[in-house]
């Protein structure tokens, strides 16, 4: 009879699967209580980035890791699916940003070398302010400031970005004091929008009028004054760069506030022009050649720029046939005279055709002898042609003009050689001709000859007489009583 | 034919360390009795062996997941971090070319265990619902499952000797992972369940409709 010999009480060795039960139970609760959040990071690429590799970092402390990279339904986006550790959920909101850190070699920067050993990394910037969220939309490119740096944006808006992109410097008086942090291209294509973030404490010194110019490059200028040469620094040359400050003629003002709008100047003289909002257009016609005469070129009034040529054109007069140039001059009435105090539309004709009347005109002349460049002078001629204004002429009222001063030369000469023509030159010479034969013959005549003779004899008796009455005068001198007595 | 005689039907026990066939003192009740020659306790089967094989199992089991989700060696070179679990040093055998080391290493790692596990838990439970199908392919299995138990031991080996060899400092490093700990465990306990199972229990059924 076989017994099959069973313990009556539990056997000592069901501690054993009770212990691996409590391993693998704590293994299991130590896996599932340590999971971070799970997130997804869309790219538009993944280059270096592996699955179950790849690091997420924040000051170089790991955060978490990538679990898959799969490409979205239309294949036009990566998504990387990643984990995160524990108590990293209070970051991950919308203002949260991700972007991949790769090794950078640029013009002002060497970043991130170690990457090329190690690997690429997903670099995080969190905010814990923001709507929380689990998909991110990853940056192509590090941002170029994290949301802990202290300081503040502005915007700048300008006809076109020159030689800027995001990272280009932002100067004052020279230091480097911010950057470029986006750039974007208005709807109509019509201007650029730059938006700088300036560190503390220095965005303490944008003001409310502070003005943005474009330092980047070499400012190079020959005028009448010299030679001027200008720059920020060696970035700038290759980079391109931006300064501010306030211009010359005003005060300090109050400090802007965040995300002011500004607008960007093209160099450091621009910003110490004032700036006119009134433009009126004027019409000139001119007769003679405008070579040299361009579009920018100054309008000036007694010596001031008042405005500046906005086009020239060449039109044909089929009654006249001929031809005109019309140029069409743009003025800035509040160099001249305040803006409170500009008349209106009637004032204004009844003042400028009085002007006119009195002589106003406009007038082309040399600016530059070496460039052969002109400019538009209007001013006061008491004795030019009488003339009026034609406010009715094509677009624009027309100003009379008087011709180039060089023209009014020519014109001179012109009239002093017709002139010169004029005079009956082959008269004269035949005159003087006839007068020379007839002048010689007569010095070769006998009675010339006869009269020197004679001449030459009276002039003898003449000397004698002459010598015996200063005989006679100096006796008298030496013998007064002479007179009354006579020689003795 | 008539049923083989039992030593049990006939009251002697076999010593289980010098075999000296000696009489069995009493049945239940009694407490085990000693060897006359070596001193060694008697048992007419192993100690609790049904309980003993079971739990040893259970905890094989337990500790079986653990040994493939966690990686078994880690491997750092200067540019590059990998961790493999058992099945994924497997693919990567395979992906790269190696086909008879990814053979060694899949049969080892991975059938041997399992089939150890399955044929014992298969043993245990025919023995408990006093199963009759075939015994002798039973003892055969569980012969087998015995003598091949030790060969898994293998990967553990492979990873201990790549520990100790790759030191190259910075170059390339090999660590070995908590895996290797949990499968080292489920290659000795299976090991442990494998002798505590008594395989004369397998017979011991056969002797009951003859009662």
């Amino acid at each position: 009879m076989a017994v099959i010999e069973q313990g009556n009480r539990l056997s000592v060795v069901w501690i054993i699967p009770l212990i691996a039960l409590l391993i693998g139970g704590w293994l299991a609760y130590k896996t599932i209580s340590e999971q971070g959040p799970a997130i997804t990071i869309t790219f538009q690429t993944a280059e270096g980035l592996q699955a179950g590799k790849t690091k997420i970092k924040y000051k170089n402390v790991e955060l978490g890791h990538v679990k898959t990279i799969s490409l979205n339904k239309d294949l036009s986006q990566v998504v990387v699916s990643a984990e995160l550790t524990r108590g990293t959920e209070k970051y991950l909101t919308n203002q949260t940003r991700f972007w991949v850190v790769r090794a950078h070699v640029a013009a002002d920067q060497v970043s991130d070398i170690g990457t090329l050993f190690s690997g690429a990394y997903i670099g995080i910037d969190p905010v814990s302010t923001g709507k929380p969220t689990q998909n991110f939309v990853g940056l192509e490119r590090p941002p170029a400031v994290t949301a802990d740096t202290p300081g503040r944006h502005f915007v700048l808006q300008a006809k076109s970005l020159g030689s800027l992109n995001v990272g280009s410097p932002v100067f004052f008086r020279k230091i480097k004091v911010g950057q470029v942090v986006e750039e974007s291209l208005s709807d109509d294509g019509e201007t650029a929008t730059i938006q700088v973030f300036i560190r503390a404490p220095h965005d303490q010194k944008v003001l409310k009028n502070s003005r943005f110019w474009n330092a980047g490059g070499i400012d190079f200028t020959i005028d009448a004054s010299g030679i001027k040469v200008n720059t920020e620094s060696i970035i700038t040359l290759m980079l391109g760069g931006i300064s501010f400050d306030i211009p010359h003629t005003e005060q300090r003002g109050k400090i802007a506030d965040e995300n002011q709008i500004f607008m960007l100047y093209e160099s450091r003289d621009n910003i110490n022009k004032k700036v006119f909002q009134k433009r009126i257009r004027w019409l000139v016609h001119f007769d003679g050649s405008v070579r040299g005469l361009i579009p920018g070129a100054p309008v000036e009034f007694l010596g001031l720029k008042i405005g500046k040529v906005v086009d020239v054109r060449m039109e044909y007069q089929p009654k006249e046939r001929e031809f005109r140039i019309p140029v069409v001059l743009e003025i800035e009435p509040e160099r001249i005279i305040s803006g409170d105090n500009i008349p209106h539309e009637d004032q204004r004709r009844k003042l400028m055709n009085e002007l006119v009347r009195r002589g106003l005109r406009a007038q082309l002349k040399s600016g530059n002898v070496l460039t052969g460049q002109l400019f538009v002078e209007i001013a006061i001629h008491p004795q030019a042609t009488p003339a009026e204004i034609d406010w009715e002429s094509h677009d624009y009222p027309a100003l009379p003009t008087i011709p180039q001063p060089l023209e009014g030369i020519t014109n001179s000469v012109a009239q002093i050689l017709t002139r010169l023509q004029k005079i009956p030159f082959e008269q004269i010479g035949k005159d003087l001709g006839a007068t020379a034969k007839g002048a010689k013959q007569l010095v070769h005549s006998d009675e010339l000859r006869a009269s020197i003779r004679a001449l030459e004899a009276t002039l003898n008796e003449t000397q004698q007489t002459m010598r015996s009455i200063h005989q006679m005068a100096d006796y008298l001198e030496r013998h007064p009583e002479a007179i009354l007595k006579g020689k003795q | 034919m008539t049923p083989p005689v039992t030593a049990a039907k006939q009251g002697l026990i076999s010593c289980h360390c010098c075999a000296l066939v000696s009489p069995n003192p009493g049945g239940k009740g009694h407490p085990p009795a000693a060897c006359p020659r070596c001193g060694a306790t008697l048992h007419t089967r192993k100690t609790n062996s049904l309980a003993r094989t079971w739990s040893l199992l259970i905890a094989a089991f337990i500790f079986y997941i653990p040994a493939n989700i966690l990686p078994i060696m880690t491997s750092t070179t200067l540019i590059h971090t990998q961790s493999d679990t058992i099945l994924s040093g497997v693919i990567y055998l395979i992906d790269t070319g190696n086909w008879p080391i990814a053979a060694v290493i899949f049969f080892a790692s991975v059938m041997i265990p399992v089939i150890k596990l399955i044929v014992l838990t298969g043993l245990l439970v025919s023995v408990h619902r006093r199963s009759a199908w075939k015994p002798r392919e039973r003892t055969r299995l569980y012969r087998i499952t015995e003598a091949i138990g030790r060969w898994s031991m293998i990967d553990v080996y492979v990873v201990t000797i790549l520990v100790a060899l790759v030191h190259l400092g910075a170059i390339a490093q090999v660590k070995a992972g908590l895996g290797a700990v949990f499968f080292a465990a489920v290659v000795v306990i299976s090991m442990l369940a494998a002798r505590t199972f008594d395989p004369r229990l397998i017979w011991d059924q056969q002797e009951l409709p003859n009662e």
